[in-house]
């Protein structure tokens, strides 16, 4: 009996190193990268119809993740925890509209820029301000936390003097939900996200565009343990060769 | 950067937060308290549809989620043409949460009292309403500490949450920061024993204060 029980877990053990052993060759194999995104970003990253997650940076990642043979899982994670939990190990790579800054590039290493952006004012109709005056006279501005354009009123205005009041938000949706409710005066955002935002909401209208020439990458952990800038810079250059690229920019931006 | 150089460096706008989150809970835990005690005597000794009042609210705010009460008061309100700045819908949510919480303490303390008490009030000739507010309530009051310094520390806790609906409080203040220089660990390190210290000062100064009003010859823990 005893022996026979023993056996057994011999048997047991081994079969469980062969399942493990397989699986360390399946991962050999292909490999598989977490992609951290703020799916609540239109026309970059958003949720569609039937609750799956699309928009230009994502599908960019499922086509690089195909044309360089690894596997990618993508998770919705607040914009601000993408960087910490990148530097942290949690997620391989952060696809969301990141403007490449010196700050952030201490901390992460960028991919090639794929997409410059500036950042537009967002303000009511009905409200009478203009670009100048959004920004100034005692008026709040609603800005995403973590994102440039919440540095940008930050350091080129209330650093300056200037008399404006920044408020911060989790996500872009909720900034633009709470200038719709009058709480704030106007909201600052990349253009993009900004224009997909006007053609959902009738009462809002762009006062103006700040020129910031930024530059969007893909970022992975600092020093790239993982060796997956290469193949997302190498990805990037395929999918433009061929073609595909234009085709997804004129899914997700119409022209 | 040294941590002593980050911390000089982000003090100031932490100590800000931690201004709000005080003012917060301060406001919040005094309408509470307030309310609390109008709900628990409502709910103790009230008729029909007094008492029915009480009870449903309580079971509300007891029920559901603060944030889910926050993010009705702030985003779902302005819709109906409520509009409130985000630190007044914080500390109203914060604040009307508080009340269930606090009303359960009071009511329990009430109910802690010898029912002998009251009818050896009205034997003498008290009004009802005169024995609770001058019998009941004042040993209610003592009675009630251990459990309502619990309730002051998990307010002064939960301010935390208002950070989402834009409260400028000591957590939206430490997120800003972290959002900026990606020190994390460092900031809410520093956030963490912040609210240790006030809960520290809270506890021993409500401490002092049950000391001091105990009630001779009853023990209450």
């Amino acid at each position: 009996m005893r022996k026979n029980a023993k056996r057994l877990i011999m048997v047991g053990m081994l079969g469980t190193l062969f399942i493990f052993g397989l699986m360390g060759v399946s991962l050999a194999e292909k490999p598989t990268y977490i992609v951290a995104s703020d799916i609540a970003w239109p026309p970059f990253e958003m949720v569609d119809a039937q609750g799956n997650y699309v928009g230009f940076d994502l599908d960019v990642m499922r086509e690089i993740a195909k044309l360089e043979g690894y596997n990618i899982k993508i998770v919705d994670v607040a914009f601000d925890s993408i960087i910490p939990g990148v530097v942290s190990g949690k997620y391989d790579i952060g696809a969301s509209g990141f403007t490449i800054t010196e700050k952030r590039d201490k901390v992460v290493d960028f991919s090639k820029p794929y997409w410059s952006s500036d950042q537009a004012i967002l303000i009511r109709k009905d409200s009478g301000l203009n670009i100048i005056t959004a920004l100034s006279q005692g008026h709040t501005v609603g800005a995403q936390r973590g994102t440039t354009g919440a540095s940008w009123i930050k350091d080129n205005l209330i650093k300056k003097g200037v008399n404006v009041k920044l408020k911060v938000y989790e996500t872009y949706p909720m900034a633009v939900l709470d200038l719709l409710n009058g709480n704030i005066d106007a909201v600052i955002q990349d253009e993009p996200a900004s224009r997909a935002s006007l053609a959902k909401e009738k009462n809002i209208e762009m006062a103006g565009i700040i020129i910031t020439g930024e530059q969007f990458g893909f970022l992975v952990k600092e020093g790239d343990p993982k060796g997956i800038l290469p193949k997302i810079n190498d990805g990037m250059a395929k999918l433009k060769a061929s073609g595909k690229w234009d085709k997804l920019v004129e899914k997700y931006f119409g022209k | 950067m040294s941590l002593l150089s980050l911390i000089k460096e982000i003090s100031p706008q932490l100590l800000e937060g931690t201004l709000v989150t005080l003012q917060l809970t301060g406001f919040a835990i005094s309408l509470g308290f307030v309310i609390g005690m109008f709900l628990a005597l409502g709910r103790l000794y009230g008729r029909g549809p007094v008492r029915k009042f009480c009870i449903g609210y309580i079971e509300f705010f007891r029920g559901t989620p603060l944030l889910v009460q926050l993010f009705i008061v702030y985003y779902g309100l302005p819709r109906y043409g409520i509009k409130v700045p985000s630190i007044v819908a914080a500390l109203l949510g914060l604040g009307l949460n508080s009340a269930a919480y606090q009303a359960e303490y009071f009511r329990g303390a009430i109910q802690s009292i010898d029912e002998g008490q009251m009818m050896a009030a009205r034997a003498l000739g008290m009004k009802k309403l005169q024995a609770i507010l001058n019998i009941l309530i004042p040993q209610a009051l003592r009675i009630v500490i251990p459990s309502w310094s619990n309730e002051l520390i998990y307010t002064l806790k939960y301010s935390s949450v208002a950070y989402i609906i834009g409260a400028p409080e000591l957590m939206a203040q430490a997120k800003f920061i972290a959002a900026e220089n990606f020190r994390y660990f460092e900031v809410f390190l520093v956030v963490a024993f912040i609210y240790l210290v006030i809960v520290s000062l809270l506890s021993w100064i409500l401490r002092i204060i049950e000391n001091r009003v105990r009630i001779p010859g009853l023990q209450t823990s």
